[in-house]
């Protein structure tokens, strides 16, 4: 009989622990398996730009004197929430994230379906919801490193160039607006990742799934508008709908002229279509019928 | 007893895959026989609460399978039958990751790995890629994860597909040295019968979904036929049919050989009186001795 072994076994002789948090391993091997990608790297560096760039923005916004020479119309630097929501809502910003989001986390799930490792996951004392919190809260970290910690940072830089809290006490809820908008960007690409990602076993048609939806749904809007002629049409909108969020989180006027409420129930409606996706495709046991 | 089972069914849709399965299994390596669609992998699956039986009640390690799966995945290492891994990590991550899911501190996951991965004969290469592995490096990696959080039980579920010669006799010495000397219980679900007989002291044997026996090896092997091999020159059909009709199997191989499992409590004098009220001229009879193969032809109904 052949012998493989190159040492023998020995019995461990700790014990099983139960974890507070038994998603976390899922979190940190997926959050660094992103980082061994090809030019993962590249790509999360540059989707820091908007970031740098509202920063260089307020610092000049505070040293208007000496960027006199160059500065034309100073209110387009003006420091308030909508410099904020403008900064959250750039179209650079956004397909970053969902660039960041396709390349590194869209082979959550899919990758797992591939090479059949779901059964390995649920042969563990874990749980459909531990699975499930461990591949968001991947998707969660890179939505807000991208969101709310520079938003964060941003006021913070802005106090600490004025010498003064002037501005937040003028802005108070703005740290909230900054939390509340980074979760609903995180709870929403969570499940729309999430959703994609469970769709194809293929992570290179996941990354297409992820683009050609987004970017499908702004055409359809485009396309529906031209027909009908209702603002209503930028519900089938993804990035309408975020639009119309941000602007009622920010207390900004909306961009279309209809309640935010519409375009709210919209995203959770697709983040309610993900929840009902996942839980079918996220099982132990590929049953055919 | 370390699993019980009692009244076990469940169905995939119409499709019945266990229908009332009642067994108990103690100690050593137990060998889950079946031919494929038997039953064997599902009845793991709902042992680990993969699955819920539509029926019945059970126990792994005196756990309930209904109700404190979590406790059972965390005393039983699961080997599944499809290759599968993690892409993009190499073998040390991938199994302390998983001994990690398990429940063990991470800098002791990580140990660990590195001893069972030696142990499984993967040392050389933990830190390859996965993606680059061979079919039987996958297998013993497989072996690997199982092993990581030094389980009580083993459920292997058809571990030597797809491997070639060398790699079966690599996967089936390190089973034989798990079950035979590391006090761990190894439920070993296959359809080879070679590897059941060269590791395994008590069978269960599945058909249909249904039990079809049950026991040690040795017992199973002598009490339930008796197994005779013999040539005939005749009407074949009309003496297996006499046979058949006083409750033998007759199994005839491509070679003409004609293989009788008669009860045991029935007389071998009567396969000549058959021959005799139908015509055939009996030009080889022998006793055999029943092999698995036999058995397992001998309730199953499969050459």
């Amino acid at each position: 009989m052949a012998t493989v072994r190159e040492k023998g076994y020995t019995h461990w002789e700790g014990r099983l622990g139960e974890r507070r948090f038994p998603w976390w391993p899922i979190t940190r091997t997926g959050i660094l398996l992103a980082f061994r990608k090809k030019r993962f790297k590249f790509v999360f560096a540059v989707a820091f730009g908007p970031a740098i760039v509202a920063l260089v923005g307020l610092y000049i916004s505070e040293r208007l004197e000496d960027f006199k020479a160059f500065i034309q119309d100073s209110n387009l630097i003006d420091i308030g929430p909508k410099y904020f929501a403008t900064f959250f809502m750039n179209d650079w910003l956004l397909f970053m994230i969902l660039l960041v989001l396709a390349y590194g986390a869209g082979g959550l799930i899919a990758d797992d379906l591939k090479h059949n490792s779901l059964q390995l996951y649920f042969s563990r004392p874990l749980g459909k919801k531990d699975y499930f919190a461990g591949k968001m809260s991947v998707v969660a970290f890179f939505v807000l490193i991208f969101t709310a910690l520079p938003g964060l940072l941003l006021i913070v830089f802005k106090l600490v160039f004025a010498g003064s809290f002037a501005f937040f006490l003028q802005y108070p809820w703005l740290p909230l607006s900054v939390l509340g908008y980074s979760a609903m960007l995180t709870v929403f690409f969570g499940f729309y990742i999430l959703l994609m990602s469970a769709l194809s076993k293929n992570s290179r048609y996941v990354f297409v799934l992820t683009f050609g939806t987004y970017i499908f749904s702004t055409v359809l809007f485009g396309i529906l508008n031209g027909i009908f002629k209702t603002p209503y049409m930028a519900l089938f909108s993804i990035p309408a709908n975020l639009q119309q969020a941000r602007a009622f989180i920010f207390g900004l006027k909306l961009p279309h002229a209809f309640p935010a409420g519409w375009s709210l129930a919209v995203l959770a409606g697709i983040c309610g279509l993900a929840a009902v996706v996942l839980n079918r495709k996220i099982r132990s046991v590929e049953v055919i019928k | 007893m370390s699993i019980e089972v009692k009244d076990l069914s469940f169905r995939y849709g119409k499709i019945v895959a266990l229908d009332g399965v009642t067994m108990r299994l103690g100690e050593g390596a137990v060998g889950l026989l079946g031919p494929n669609g038997a039953g064997k992998s599902t009845l793991l699956r709902i042992l680990l609460g993969f699955l819920v039986p539509e029926r019945g009640e059970g126990q792994v390690l005196g756990y309930d399978i209904r109700r404190e799966q979590a406790m059972i995945r965390r005393s039983v290492g699961y080997m599944p039958e499809s290759d599968c891994f993690v892409a993009g990590m190499d073998a040390v991550t991938f199994t302390a990751y998983f001994g990690e899911l398990s429940g063990m501190p991470r800098q002791e996951a990580m140990k660990r790995a590195h001893e069972v991965l030696f142990y499984v004969g993967l040392g050389e290469s933990r830190y390859r890629l996965l993606d680059t592995y061979s079919a039987g490096m996958k297998q013993r990696l497989k072996m690997a994860q199982a092993l990581v959080h030094d389980p009580k039980i083993l459920f292997l579920d058809e571990p030597t597909s797809n491997l070639d010669p060398t790699g079966r006799a690599e996967v089936l010495e390190l089973i034989r040295d798990i079950s035979a000397h590391k006090s761990i219980q190894v439920l070993l679900s296959s359809h080879i019968l070679d590897d059941i007989e060269a590791l395994c002291e008590t069978v269960v044997i599945l058909n249909k979904g249904k039990l079809a026996a049950e026991g040690r090896m040795a017992d199973l092997r002598a009490i339930r036929y008796s197994l005779y091999e013999l040539r005939i020159k005749g009407d074949g059909d009309a003496f297996r049919k006499d046979l058949e009709s006083a409750g033998s199997r007759v199994d005839e191989m491509e070679d003409g050989l004609i293989k009788v499992y008669m009860p045991e409590a029935a007389d071998p004098m009567d396969i000549f009186r058959a021959a005799g009220r139908t015509g055939a001229q009996l030009r080889y009879f022998v006793k055999s001795r029943t092999s698995l193969e036999d058995l397992f032809a001998g309730v199953v109904g499969v050459d």
